[in-house]
């Protein structure tokens, strides 16, 4: 697979052009990522740790200070590019009632679309198929302002498939919803992954999600402090903790039970494979 | 004691247009005095019309909100009153922050009640104490405070107005797993100390399941249960069809349950759970 993001020694601060500002503070401190094209990657770090600055500068919505971000090889810091980043990058944000605009769900979804001067039957064609990839073409003709929280994400969603993205970057989308309208927006994402093959940037609070990535990158300070496949971060359960992060409830207590000098063959991070692994170990000791 | 009590109370918004939707119907709640209630629900189940209604920020379409036995809207003209007795921190209230130092701000509450400088610098620091916030950023100006912070200076201006009743509308939204963990800390050691009364309205099950005694949950405008936090996670196939789920922890210990092994329903947390699990298990390599 090719390097679809490529983040090169990044440094970032909202005050480097102040000239009043003998030493601005930097929110990005020569930071460097790759993501593969058809990646699916969940980006963690405590309140302040610069992941949503990081995605601010992905949609070319904030340029580096120092160093490049090249999105499918393209510099994000050439003007002319930046409606294509835009484009090419879509970002999706932790509020849906700050991301709809029209009072008709399927016009809030073809407003992308629209404004990139896309003949109208094609429009017509991309609504339908967004609505249907994010399961909420049933309500093509409601009101957003009576949908549930869930569902106004999932539209919100759809407005940003609809102009075709490579790569959704997601920041926080999870936050202010229900455990159903959780579950639905990340049934959405894994499928816009899986089927479309549409390269995924997760920011999350939420461990139980991060999980559910194929590579999970912590933050921390401006950079990267460890980036592996879930079970090697989340296995690390001390750092995590050190860097105000947590892990699933179900990795948690096999971490604890194996302080108790119980031991088991993998870490678990889910549910499902906790029970396996406890089954396992009830059956060996009785 | 019921501190709180509602009859029949019912929240229409919209009444006699098109878009007319019930919020509440007919809610009959009794909360206790010094109890921690959590409250869960699917979005739009009238969680937010709720708790509005109990502090009097909303007046009900029928029914009654009664505070220590009194109905709150019997002297319409005294409801201002209601809103120190039952504080009501609501969504993301750092945005809310407005004055030019965090210590004005938190002061604006038990200002607006009349109170003596003396007694307002007092709550004040009793307050920002309560809410965790170091006193050296009482001078700054609340915008110079990081997210957690200024959550923490927008809960600490309602916990200065020392309201009988706490009501706080998911406050830990969008902070990170240890600003999360500190924040319920420190609600539950105020709820501890000052042995008021705390409703706590939270998507987040886990949160629940660590600091309330009992659980309210809302379903389409309605109360489908108040009851023990562990008979309501007990309850987990019920709370699925509402949209709501159990503690991951919670699920897996049930689930072993149904498989036949003796531990019992409704843990919910990691700590209960890895003590019946040792006990199951038999001895650790360490207990030998």
């Amino acid at each position: 697979m090719e390097d679809f993001i490529n983040i090169e020694n990044v440094s970032f601060s909202y005050s480097a052009d102040d000239e009043n500002i003998a030493a601005p503070e930097y929110v990005l401190k020569d930071i460097s990522m790759k993501i593969k094209k058809g990646e699916f990657v969940a980006l963690l770090g405590h309140n302040g740790c610069g992941k949503s600055t990081l995605a601010r500068l992905l949609n070319a919505m904030s340029l580096p200070n120092k160093g490049k971000i090249y999105i499918n090889g393209v510099d994000t810091s050439q003007t002319s590019s930046v409606f294509d980043i835009r484009k090419t990058v879509g970002l999706v944000l932790q509020n849906p009632d700050n991301q709809l605009v029209a009072s008709i769900v399927e016009e809030d979804v073809a407003f992308g679309p629209e404004n990139l001067g896309i003949e109208p039957s094609e429009i017509r064609k991309r609504v339908d198929d967004a609505l249907k990839a994010v399961d909420m073409y049933d309500y093509r003709a409601h009101a957003p302002f009576k949908l549930s929280g869930g569902q106004k994400q999932r539209v919100a969603i759809a407005g940003i498939i609809a102009m075709q993205p490579q790569c959704l970057v997601l920041d926080e989308p999870t936050a202010m919803l229900d455990p159903k309208g959780r579950d639905e927006v990340m049934s959405t994402v894994k499928k816009l992954n899986r089927e479309n093959g549409i390269t995924i940037v997760l920011i999350t609070h939420y461990m139980d999600e991060a999980v559910q990535a194929d590579r999970v990158i912590v933050m921390d300070d401006g950079k990267v402090l460890i980036s592996g496949r879930p079970r090697e971060v989340f296995s690390q359960v001390e750092l995590l903790k050190r860097h105000r992060l947590d892990v699933p409830q179900a990795t948690e207590l096999m971490y604890r039970l194996k302080g108790r000098g119980f031991s088991c063959d993998e870490m678990p991070l889910n549910s499902d494979e906790c029970i396996r692994q406890l089954e396992k170990m009830l059956k060996r000791n009785n | 004691m019921n501190i709180i009590e509602t009859e029949d109370l019912s929240f229409v918004y919209g009444q006699g247009t098109p878009f007319e939707k019930k919020a509440n119907d007919r809610l009959n709640i009794q909360i206790k005095e010094g109890e921690f209630v959590g409250i869960i629900g699917h979005t739009g189940s009238g969680k937010s019309t709720l708790v509005q209604m109990l502090n009097g920020l909303i007046k009900p379409t029928s029914g009654v909100v009664r505070l220590c036995g009194k109905d709150i809207w019997e002297a319409p003209k005294e409801i201002r009153s209601i809103r120190f007795k039952v504080g009501l921190v609501f969504q993301y209230p750092e945005y809310q922050l407005f004055e030019e130092t965090v210590e004005k701000d938190i002061a604006y509450g038990p200002g607006n009640m009349g109170l003596d400088e003396e007694e307002i610098r007092r709550r004040v620091l009793s307050a920002a104490s309560f809410a965790g916030l170091r006193q050296e950023l009482l001078n700054k100006s609340p915008f110079d405070l990081s997210g957690g912070e200024k959550r923490r200076a927008a809960i600490a201006g309602v916990i200065a107005m020392d309201p009988d009743v706490l009501i706080l509308d998911e406050p830990t939204a969008g902070l990170d797993p240890a600003g999360r963990d500190v924040l319920l800390a420190q609600i539950s050691q105020y709820h501890k100390k000052r042995k008021n009364t705390v409703l706590l309205v939270s998507h987040s099950m886990e949160d629940i399941a660590r600091t309330a005694d009992r659980i309210l949950v809302m379903n389409k405008g309605r109360a489908a249960m108040l009851d023990d936090r562990k008979n309501v996670f007990s309850r987990g196939d019920e709370l699925e069809k509402m949209g709501l789920r159990v503690p991951q922890i919670t699920r897996i210990m049930s689930q072993l349950k149904k498989m036949g092994y003796n531990v019992p329903s409704g843990v919910l947390t990691v700590e209960q759970a890895a003590n019946e699990l040792h006990s199951l298990l038999g001895k650790g390599i360490f207990d030998e």
